[in-house]
């Protein structure tokens, strides 16, 4: 089963996002126009406006202000991915290439910097402060996170804390932004925008544990990118800290990486391998698990509705995602 | 309101460790400063929301400065002060909209970001060399260089500041590009119209660039003397910095 079969019922709001989207990001400069537009063809699950409908659907819907909130999360999510390609000098987004690679650093500078302007224009319509406060400081935290990242990097001693906080900030911040968002601007109680938030951010660490397991078990079709890609550009996850307690693992991955410059194809195919051969994928699973059942914990207080059982279901789809 | 103490706050708000000891400490503009008080302090507002607009509109300004500075290329000491460069500028955008948020000023949160669409939108023509003309070139940097002020001064009811702070503006970043030609012998603004320009060359352009000056600083000493400006707001226009830059250059001209 598709995760947007979960969710099939918001097709109709999930299309006027879409038209949204496009419409906001019209540049009057060709290039610009073509740019910013450029990932948004290249598709994407839309996922946080998704938690933003769905959120929103368990308080006062309304569906024009809730439109909002989504497109802005979305274009801003958007936006730091132009910029994050200039940052890994990555060529292929979704299968498809990037702004940076279609034209340059410079271009994709300006246009990140266009959506995002875009994105906070469009939300100052909406009057509601405490959206304006989550909203900009989870966007500072996130980009927080990019520099941690940054930091971490070829740091073969961190510790599990460190890569933790770092996929907070990275994923689970913004998914859980949305889903307190869509509370918030459909009027629900504090205690439950709150739930809605811990739901959001649980639900935000497994799908960013999972998405670093695939990195080594998904095939370059599946992943529109080569396997071990978050390896190879030093980025330590949750499987390389599980596979580096292993002593014959630990010692080639930080010679290999004696000079990252050098690593080559076949290198990262022995890394992928004798990392396969641990239990870190088993592991990784397992803390991805345990966040999913906090998520479902989470949701259990609220009132029962047809958003809520959608929630549930995009929490157990999520645990079985393999691909 | 004082220049220093403004540029103060602006510094402590910047500050970030990491990016610190990795990337050169952005460039505060001063004499995008000293206009952008000049314009704020010609208004009613309280000074805590004086301070709040200034710190804004400046963390803007460094943000879209700092993304300039990412190359197409790697530099010498690896990729990471390019990657550093990108977040940087992303940091600062991200403290404009928390800092406003804080005071929930959602109107000053649109007008700064419709300012930073049609900033990008300016850059995108010079970038991508399309003034058909010197004239249309400049006009184009004028834009680049006063669009985000401009935009605060309209949304602050200032209009009678508009024209002189763009003139200044302009003048500023000519004067900032012509040096640098002169100590370095190269300006990457300059090189996309040279580019397109094949009979033109740094010594041309230069003189165009000179002629252009003088005739914005008489502009400005007359639009200075017909006191169109209120007392306070001409009051940032005969600082130390300004008056000197004023006599410098007028005096250069003259010297040929």
């Amino acid at each position: 089963m598709k995760l947007a079969k979960t969710y099939g019922y918001l097709k109709k709001d999930l299309d006027q996002i879409e038209e949204a989207l496009n419409k906001v990001i019209q540049a009057e400069h060709p290039v610009l126009r073509e740019a910013s537009t450029q990932l948004l063809r290249a598709g994407g699950k839309r996922i946080r406006p998704v938690f933003v409908l769905l959120t929103g659907q368990l308080g006062n819907y309304d569906l024009e202000r809730i439109k909002t909130v989504a497109v802005s999360l979305e274009l801003i999510h958007m936006a730091s991915l132009v910029h994050d390609d200039v940052i890994d000098d990555a060529d292929l987004r979704r299968g498809k290439p990037t702004v940076k690679h279609i034209y340059d650093n410079r271009v994709a500078m300006y246009t990140g910097d266009y959506i995002f302007a875009s994105a906070l224009e469009h939300i100052a319509s909406i009057k509601i402060p405490n959206t304006h406060r989550v909203l900009s400081k989870a966007m500072v935290e996130l980009v927080v996170g990019e520099i941690e990242q940054i930091k971490d990097k070829y740091n073969w001693d961190q510790n599990l804390r460190n890569y933790l906080r770092r996929i907070k900030r990275k994923t689970a911040l913004l998914i859980a932004t949305s889903c307190k968002l869509g509370a918030i601007t459909a009027e629900l109680p504090e205690n439950q925008a709150n739930r809605l938030y811990q739901y959001g951010y649980y639900i935000g660490m497994s799908y960013q544990i999972i998405d670093d397991i695939l990195d080594f078990t998904s095939t370059v079709k599946e992943l529109g990118k080569p396997s071990g890609n978050d390896l190879l550009q030093g980025n330590v996850t949750l499987p390389v800290l599980f596979a580096m307690q292993n002593e014959s693992f630990n010692s080639f991955v930080k010679e290999t990486f004696t000079n990252p410059e050098k690593v080559n194809h076949n290198d990262m195919n022995t890394l992928i391998e004798m990392l396969k051969k641990t239990d870190a994928i088993k592991n990784s699973y397992h803390v991805s698990n345990l966040y999913l059942k906090k998520a479902l914990k989470a949701l259990e207080p609220l009132p029962d509705s047809k958003a809520k059982h959608t929630l549930q279901d995009i929490a157990k789809f999520i645990g079985n995602r393999r691909s | 309101m004082d220049i220093n103490d403004m540029k103060q706050m602006i510094e402590e708000k910047l500050q970030h460790t990491y990016l610190d000891k990795y990337i050169k400490k952005p460039k505060i503009d001063e004499e995008k400063l000293l206009i952008l008080t000049a314009i704020i302090n010609n208004t009613n507002l309280p000074d805590i929301k004086k301070k709040q607009y200034i710190i804004t509109t400046m963390l803007v300004q460094i943000a879209l400065d700092t993304h300039d500075l990412v190359s197409n290329t790697n530099g010498s000491d690896g990729k990471k002060p390019k990657q550093l460069t990108v977040l940087a500028g992303d940091y600062y955008s991200g403290l404009y909209y928390f800092l406003l948020s804080e005071i929930e000023d959602f109107r000053m949160i649109e007008i700064l970001a419709s300012a930073i669409k049609e900033i990008n939108e300016y850059k995108m023509k010079i970038y991508y060399r399309e003034p058909q003309s010197i004239h249309e070139f400049f006009r184009n940097v004028k834009k680049v260089e006063s669009t985000l002020v401009l935009y605060v001064a309209d949304f602050l009811q200032q209009a009678k500041m508009k024209n002189i702070s763009e003139e200044w503006l302009f003048v500023n970043k000519l004067i900032q590009e012509k040096n640098q030609v002169r100590a370095v012998g190269f300006s990457p603004l300059f090189e996309d119209w040279l580019h397109e320009a094949p009979k033109e060359n740094y010594n041309s352009l230069l003189f165009k660039v000179e002629t252009i000056i003088q005739e914005k600083i008489v502009d400005m000493k007359n639009y200075f003397s017909n006191g169109t400006l209120s007392r306070s707001s001409f009051t940032i226009f005969t600082t130390p910095l300004v008056k000197d830059i004023l006599t410098k250059e007028t005096s250069a001209v003259e010297e040929g």
